[in-house]
């Protein structure tokens, strides 16, 4: 059952950002998410934040160096717009394999990359450490679902389809705060739990991710495929964002990120590496997608997504040759 | 066999045999077509009204305190804090009048408690508040102060009976002792034996989640109790509300119009009936008590997990030599039927065999009846191993089951089957399917095509007892009263289609009375597929009384034998003079009396013989070796279930009962933690079941009618033998794709991933 709170429904951004500055506050977008974890007691809200009100983030503005998207454009808009689909294709691709349809007309790109992870534990009734409790559950238990890469001590994979593409294209998100605005790397916006085990990002209280920039790339090709267990409102098991600048016939540049598998969207930099300099024929293709399981610790129970990855990153890579 | 059918009473059910035998119908006019629901304006508007979305004036929100732990004891409640609280109307706790009635009652020892304070399972009910609003209600159960004293669990059916394993009762983790048939000689079946298989096999624990959650609303009129249900049963419900509470079965009304699906969780009455009862007597207020769908995922009931070790024997020409099954299961913390050796003994020609079934207490959440109960999880296995023998002779798998169709029913001594449409189904059905040709091999060699099938057959065809009345009013129309619940399957439908077969009468202007211990006639609860072959039979019945009678009205009015006089609606015509006619509205006899009213009775099945359906499913998957994803491409289901009363109906059924099978092949398991026994995929997002685009948009359905004459609807039930080998065809296919048998099921990613790594590192 969800706790009482109160309601505030901001019409500037400078409002917004004052009341999620008081302890207590939380951000309501699509709400999708957050409506989950009230009514679950992941955690309480005194004062519901709707962000409604403030048009400006409903935007999608094209400029010379690249696309605007405002944090609230719906993924059903994100997945469809074909500015998008056309130049950013894994991004368009990532949001279109999210959730349903209803929660893609409802959840919004920035709710997608700030909500919070589907652990079992965190979700359920476990005092678990991102709960601030003081076990991991998922280390000794059924950890099937949860992380292969990253330090620990928290397992959790991150649980969006649509921040992997976003780090794969080097996307740059926009942040509002009581210190005013920042960008950041869409890469360094995610957080691994030996930094901070109760965050998943960077933001802190008060602030918003307003904005997320897409620059444009020249030869640029990505792509994104997700494994999941079911054919619609399932996270990914394991998934692979994938962008490549080709230029006369070889990668020029590259970048693999890794979804399902780790705290935070997972660069495969071996595999990356494996990528540059190369024409995308089957065995390099082969050979990357390999790449992109070094340093994999599976626990007890989730072995079976190294192959997966490597089948995920293979047939990303075949999408694009 | 017949005890081993959860729906069965010790005492043979048994009504008034009809007056006159019903011969099958001839030539049909309506049976048999495809028509709309009579209700479906109902449902799809909104304007039905279910238990969930029914009130009272001045009712009161009722919620359940469970134990959040898998086995734990109540060392001190305290339910004052609660009393306390805004709004709160009636708390019960352990000690409170009642709550140590016992609920789940076991053979030989005490079952539990209604609000029990020794918890054997996370979900299992300790206190409960009935309060002016919903919120104020859950409020005030966490206002309860509980302090528990935490008990080692056991969640592992295969470590149930250690000896060090903690134990659920005090008398040890065995259900029962195991059930054993034989007959034969096993050693010589594989003596005789060119080939001799054998294999473990493992299906997972289903968890119900029918749309509607399970409660009820409960409102008291002095000594006299209204129940207002989500139930396939109203009368069993009624018994058990009755006998558990003290009460006259008269004085317990049970109406249950319409439900949101049960799929065998709610053939039972549910504890929270009985609390929400309880509460509504110390309140003086209407109560209405709903489950979470939380809570439903945790105490609705699920499909017990079964662990199936097979050993056959095959000779070269295709003859079953021997099978030996040994089946466990849990049916969690209370007891519940895990049997699984039915279909093993009785599907395929065989005349060695022997069967053990066994039952295990673990520390978690209860099994219900579900839609083919042990039917889906046997048939996983055997026809996984049939698929393996037939493979292992070079024989092709529908002429290896054609050769093995039996004619008797070898488990129940030999007697014949009313009917069998088995061969139909296999011969039939690989032929809509195109069995035989090989689907074409995907350009990408990393996807693989495979095609796979299997038999099946189901436990139960129908019968008595069953009571309905067929109303005929002096304007033609008609009221049909009949106990039976409709479960989602359209039985109302399929009923006022015999009343306006029988009667002439269009559907439209019959109006039926249903499921009501107050208004409506005796019916067992909707489940075991038998609603259509017990209960038509008696709708029948009804409107034919009521023809007779009307008839003979006629037959005077107009000087003629009544033997030769139609009634076509609101007309009796003369069969062979088609001049001489009167309209009821005329028959002076009629207008008197203004009413005629029939009563029907379902007529006993025949003696020595024994009614199943029988069903064959064909399928295509396509597997994806890379990532383990496997999606079902095409499938045929074909089904003997008798005569079909309504071919719309008759398909949603059966592509029901294929998504129902894909869920359980592909999808569905309960997961639960191994380190405090909780479950873990409580929630429509973990618990995975199928969505559209998990179903093939190819999928068809065959209705092969081995035309039996067990009763006068010629009919034999299909809700359940639908998705019996739907599993098992998808299993076969999956082997056929890639070559590894999934013996585990459900064919997950991981799963997949795991034996194509071990079928790589083997080389």
């Amino acid at each position: 059952m969800i706790s009482s709170f109160t309601y505030a429904r901001p019409k500037t951004l400078q409002e917004a950002v004052e009341l999620l500055a008081k302890p207590g506050a939380r951000a309501h977008a699509g709400g999708t998410d957050l409506l989950g974890c009230l009514r679950d007691e992941v955690f309480s809200a005194e004062k519901v934040v709707s962000l409604s009100g403030l048009s400006e983030l409903k935007t999608i503005v094209p400029s010379p160096l690249g696309l605007h998207v405002g944090a609230l454009t719906t993924l059903a808009q994100v997945a469809s717009y074909k500015p998008i689909s056309g130049m950013y294709r894994a991004l368009a691709e990532g949001a279109a394999a999210a959730a349903s349809p209803q929660l893609r007309n409802q959840g919004t790109l920035g709710g997608n990359l700030c909500q919070r992870p589907r652990c079992w534990y965190f979700r359920g009734e476990f005092s678990c450490l991102r709960k601030g409790g003081e076990t991991c559950y998922a280390y000794d238990g059924e950890n099937q679902y949860h992380s292969l890469f990253g330090p620990g001590p928290c397992f959790i994979v991150h649980p969006s389809d649509t921040a992997s593409p976003l780090v794969a294209l080097e996307a740059k998100f926009r942040i509002a705060g009581p210190a005013g605005t920042r960008t950041v790397d869409a890469e360094a916006f995610f957080v691994l739990p030996d930094a901070e085990v109760q965050k998943e990002n960077v933001l802190k209280a008060g602030e918003i991710l307003t904005e997320v920039f897409l620059p444009a790339q020249a030869g640029l090709l990505s792509t994104y495929r997700k494994v999941r267990s079911r054919g619609a409102w399932d996270f990914a098991l394991a998934g692979a964002a994938v962008a490549l600048v080709v230029a006369g016939g070889k990668v020029a540049k590259a970048r693999v990120v890794l979804s399902g598998v780790a705290p935070v969207p997972w660069r495969a930099k071996k595999a990356e590496e494996a990528l540059t300099g190369k024409a995308l024929d089957p065995a390099v293709i082969r050979a990357a997608a390999e790449a992109a399981t070094a340093g994999a610790q599976p626990m007890s129970g989730n072995a079976y997504k190294v192959d997966l990855l490597r089948g995920a990153v293979e047939e990303a890579l075949r999408a694009i040759a | 066999m017949r005890s081993d059918l959860y729906f069965l009473a010790a005492i043979p059910p048994e009504t008034p045999r009809p007056e006159g035998e019903l011969p099958p119908w001839g030539e049909v006019r309506i049976v048999g077509k495809r028509l709309p629901r009579v209700d479906a304006f109902e449902r799809v508007s909104g304007k039905a009204v279910y238990p969930r979305d029914f009130s009272l004036p001045n009712m009161l929100q009722a919620a359940i305190l469970r134990s959040p732990h898998a086995h734990a004891r109540v060392k001190s409640i305290d339910l004052e804090p609660a009393k306390r609280m805004p709004g709160v109307v009636a708390v019960l706790g352990p000690s409170s009048p009642g709550a140590d009635m016992e609920w789940f009652a076991r053979p030989k020892a005490k079952g539990g408690l209604l609000l029990d304070p020794h918890c054997r399972a996370e979900g299992d009910e300790v206190a409960a508040v009935a309060a002016e609003t919903l919120p104020q209600a859950l409020d005030a159960l966490k206002a309860i102060q509980v302090e528990w004293e935490v008990l080692p669990f056991v969640i592992d059916p295969a470590r149930a009976l250690d000896e060090k394993a903690p134990k659920v009762w005090d008398e040890g983790n065995r259900v029962a002792d195991p059930v054993i048939y034989e007959r034969g000689d096993l050693a010589k079946g594989f003596a005789e034996a060119d080939v001799v298989l054998e294999e473990s096999y493992r299906t997972p624990c289903e968890i119900h989640v029918p749309m509607e959650v399970h409660g009820s609303v409960v409102a008291w009129d002095g000594p006299r109790l209204t129940v207002w249900d989500t139930t396939q049963g109203v009368y069993a419900v009624q018994g058990t509300v009755a006998q558990r509470l003290g009460l006259p079965l008269a004085n317990v009304r049970v109406i249950g119009h319409y439900m949101g699906g049960g799929f065998g969780s709610k053939l039972e009455a549910g504890k929270y009936t009985v609390i929400a009862a309880l509460l509504a007597k110390v309140a003086g207020r209407p109560v209405k008590l709903f489950l979470s769908r939380e809570e439903t995922f945790r105490v609705g009931g699920n499909r017990p997990a079964n662990a199936i070790r097979v050993k056959a024997g095959v000779k070269k020409d295709g003859t079953i030599t021997a099978i030996d099954w040994k089946s466990s299961g849990t049916p969690g913390a209370y007891p519940n039927n895990t049997n699984t050796a039915f279909q093993a003994a009785d599907l395929w020609t065989c005349a060695n065999v022997r069967t053990e079934e066994a039952g295990v207490y673990t520390n978690a959440g209860r099994a219900r009846a579900f839609r083919a109960p042990g039917f889906p999880q046997a048939n996983w296995a055997l026809e996984q191993m049939m698929d393996a023998l037939a493979r292992a002779i070079g024989m092709d798998q529908v002429a290896f089951r054609l050769k093995n169709v039996p004619t008797v029913s070898q488990r129940r001594g030999n007697q014949p089957y009313t009917s069998t449409g088995l061969a139909g189904c296999l011969g039939e059905g690989a032929k809509a399917f195109g069995w035989g040709t090989k689907p074409k091999a995907p350009a990408d060699p990393a996807i693989r095509k495979g095609i796979g099938m299997a038999g099946g057959i189901w436990g139960y065809g129908g019968g008595p007892p069953s009571t309905v009345i067929v109303k005929l009013f002096s304007d033609g129309s008609v009221n049909l009263n009949m106990g039976a619940a409709d479960i989602g399957t359209g039985t109302k439908t399929v009923m006022a289609m015999v009343v306006s077969e029988e009667l002439g009468v269009p559907v439209e202007s019959i109006r039926i009375e249903h499921a009501d211990t107050g208004t409506t006639q005796y019916a067992t609860p909707s489940g075991g597929s038998k609603t259509v072959p017990s209960d038509s039979p008696a709708v029948r019945a009804a409107a034919a009384d009521c023809k007779r009678q009307i008839l003979k009205m006629a037959a005077a009015e107009l000087k003629l034998p009544a033997a030769e006089l139609k009634l076509l609606g609101k007309e009796v015509v003369s069969a062979a003079d088609p001049s001489k006619k009167v309209a009821i509205s005329a028959i002076p006899a009629f207008q008197r009396q203004q009413l005629v009213v029939g009563i029907g009775f379902r007529e006993p099945n025949p003696d020595g013989k024994v009614i199943n359906p029988f069903a064959a499913h064909f399928a295509e998957v396509e597997v994806n070796t890379r990532t383990g994803e496997v999606t079902v491409t095409r499938f045929l289901a074909a089904q003997d279930s008798g005569r079909v009363l309504n071919r719309m109906t008759f398909d949603n059924q059966v592509f029901g009962g294929v998504v129902f099978g894909i869920g359980f092949a592909r999808t569905e398991e309960r997961i639960l933690d191994r380190q405090t026994g909780k479950m873990l995929n409580a929630n429509w997002h973990d618990y995975k079941v199928p969505t559209a685009l998990d179903v093939p948009a190819d999928q068809a359905t065959l209705v092969v009618d081995a035309r039996d004459t067990a009763n006068s609807t010629n009919t034999k039930g299909v809700g359940e033998p639908a998705t019996i080998p739907t599993g098992s065809a998808i299993a076969n296919a999956v082997f056929d794709a890639v070559g590894v048998r999934v013996t585990e099921g459900p064919i997950t990613p991981q799963r997949l991933l795991e034996l194509l790594a071990r079928q790589k590192a083997r080389g």
